[in-house]
């Protein structure tokens, strides 16, 4: 596309000899009737409120890296209102281009995948319930499967690399790793791996918005904060995640006719908005009213014990529904620490 | 507003429509969306600014320092290969990348590198390039420095200088094109009063400039400094290097 621009009249004093010519010959008429044919143009195609929407968030989020974050906001716009891709018969279906998070999955995938397929196992794939290697396994494909994947030992280590990596202790994230792990001898096809992979990230920011939550309503500067001020906030969470618990769980369409915006995406939306809404500023602000009032009752929780807490709400709810609560965390926090 | 107006994006969203508009067949076929998405990227990817005309590619740092990049990443070859141009040819080469970059830019910065008005001689590819750095990316700046030097050199009072922010800087007028005006910048002046001069500048001036303890560093190793020769050791600089984020 680059090749593609030329010169522009961007707003400055100085022209050059590329500069497009117009604003000098053309007639005042004919320029009136091509302004208004351009701003013509960019309502027809709903330009206004795609920047609109672009800038808010931008604006909400103040991010270090501006121009980063309009690449990645307008990349997974474009990935989602791009039609899906026919179905693959590998079971493997490519992420829509553009979006970066799905392609640095699918590489990833791709990288620690076996070329060979595993060695039988001793025993049958038992996709639910204790294995012997401690973990309670997930819906892994045992050997025989078609396709390979990436191999369970490998897949769990992976797991416990983004949580460490993520900032998370091993200890916090130890309960979620091994809701998540399979055996070590099994081969891990790619929506599995997607799924864990999203599920540690997202929780690896969970914990770090738990952490500033922490920090944000109960001052760690003046020591540890009452239990009961801890117990009021996390019960807003509790709240707040039983409320999105009808958005995490709203099945997927499976009506062709439903897509992003369809009925069942504006249910979850609703469920979302309302989860919200019961850890806004001012909730949570009556809530430690409320907790301070009771304060000294209970004695102390500090930051660690509050990150525990918080990450049994997560893994509690487990899947989809740790990412609703995770998206409903991320907004309250930063909504309330601007 | 302030967010908006530091991080240039308003800028962008204004050229990003511009170019919708005037090339609105080729960029409306696959969505709008996936035309913003391709943009940004772009700019991210300081891959914006190829081909782009000299007011586009100065209007921004992150631009400048694409630009900056963008030469290295095409002609490295020419160092490596131990070629020694011209200014004619560096401007030549420029102008591929930039049809209408000001071959006055590329004077002054030759002038940097040889520290004379000797234009024809021939530069390095390392040697121009960090001091086409220098003089592109802090261009303004380095104006108002020489307005400062030539106060001082002629005895007068630098507190009196007017930052040139509206003025095109190919516009000011290039003393060093004269013979005793050659000499007398060469002469140097007091590098400790420079130094200060130069402290109350960073405070004022709006725009970017090179770190303000790399300066004061490099006028600290002689007493006295000529104009050309504090540019061509601040061009060497890592800070500067690091500052500007390009090479």
């Amino acid at each position: 596309m680059a090749e593609k621009r030329r010169s522009g009249v961007v707003g400055t004093t100085t022209t050059t000899t590329m500069t497009s010519s117009s604003s000098s010959s053309v007639p005042p008429e004919a320029k009136a009737s091509r302004s208004e044919s351009d701003r013509l143009l960019l309502s027809q195609l709903g330009v206004g409120e795609l920047l609109r929407g672009a800038i808010l968030k931008m604006v909400e989020v103040r991010s270090d890296d501006p121009i980063g974050f309009l690449a990645d906001h307008f990349c997974n716009l474009a990935s989602v209102s791009s039609p899906p891709p026919p179905p693959e018969t590998s079971g493997r279906t490519d992420p829509p281009p553009g979006s970066a998070f799905s392609n640095n999955v699918l590489v990833a995938f791709d990288l620690l995948s076996d070329a060979a397929p595993p060695p039988s196992p001793p025993g049958g794939v038992a996709p639910e319930g204790p294995t012997e290697d401690g973990g309670s396994g997930t819906a892994a494909v045992g050997p025989g499967a078609s396709g390979s994947g990436v191999r369970g030992r490998l897949y769990t280590q992976t797991l416990r690399c983004l949580c460490g990596e993520g900032g998370v202790p091993a200890a916090t994230s130890a309960p979620l790793v091994s809701r998540l792990r399979c055996r070590d001898h099994e081969a891990v096809p790619y929506d599995i791996f997607r799924q864990g992979v999203l599920t540690c990230a997202a929780f690896s920011d969970f914990i770090r918005q738990a952490q500033r939550l922490y920090a944000e309503v109960c001052c760690p500067a003046e020591g540890p904060a009452s239990r009961a001020l801890c117990g009021a906030v996390l019960g807003t969470l509790r709240e707040a995640l039983e409320t999105s618990r009808g958005g995490g769980e709203a099945r997927r369409p499976t009506d062709a006719g439903v897509g992003p915006g369809g009925p069942e995406a504006n249910l979850k939306a609703s469920h979302y908005l309302e989860a919200s809404a019961k850890i806004s500023p001012d909730k949570v602000a009556q809530v430690m009213a409320r907790g301070a009032a009771a304060e000294g009752a209970g004695g102390e929780m500090d930051a660690k014990e509050f990150e525990n807490a918080a990450a049994e709400l997560f893994i509690a709810r487990g899947g989809l529904g740790g990412l609703a609560m995770h998206g409903v965390l991320s907004g309250s926090v930063i909504c309330y620490c601007v | 507003m302030g967010y908006l107006a530091e991080t240039n994006v308003l800028f962008y969203l204004n050229d990003a429509l511009i170019q919708l508009l005037e090339h609105r067949e080729e960029y409306t076929q696959f969505g709008v969306t996936r035309y913003f998405a391709e943009y940004f990227s772009s700019v991210k990817n300081s891959n914006h600014v190829l081909f782009r005309e000299y007011n586009y590619i100065k209007a921004t740092p992150h631009n400048r320092a694409s630009f900056i990049k963008v030469f290295w990443r095409c002609f490295r070859q020419i160092g490596r290969s131990g070629d020694v141009l011209s200014v004619a040819e560096y401007s030549s080469v420029l102008q591929l990348l930039c049809p209408d970059f000001p071959v006055e830019l590329v004077q002054s910065t030759a002038r940097i590198v040889l520290v004379d008005d000797t234009v024809d001689y021939l530069m390095s590819f390392a040697d121009f390039l960090y001091a086409f750095q220098l003089q592109f990316y802090y261009q303004e700046f380095l104006a108002s420095v020489l307005a400062i030097y030539q106060d001082l050199l002629y005895g007068k009072n630098p507190n009196t200088v007017i930052v040139p922010t509206s003025i095109a800087v190919e516009q000011l007028p290039l003393l060093a094109t004269e013979e005793n005006s050659t000499q007398e910048l060469q002469e140097g002046v007091e590098a400790s009063t420079l130094a200060e001069c130069i402290n109350g500048l960073c405070d004022r001036f709006k725009q970017s400039h090179p770190p303000r303890s790399c300066m004061l560093d490099v006028l600290q190793q002689s007493p006295k400094v000529s104009y050309y020769s504090f540019l061509m050791s601040l061009s060497k600089q890592d800070a500067v290097n690091a500052h500007i984020g390009a090479l």
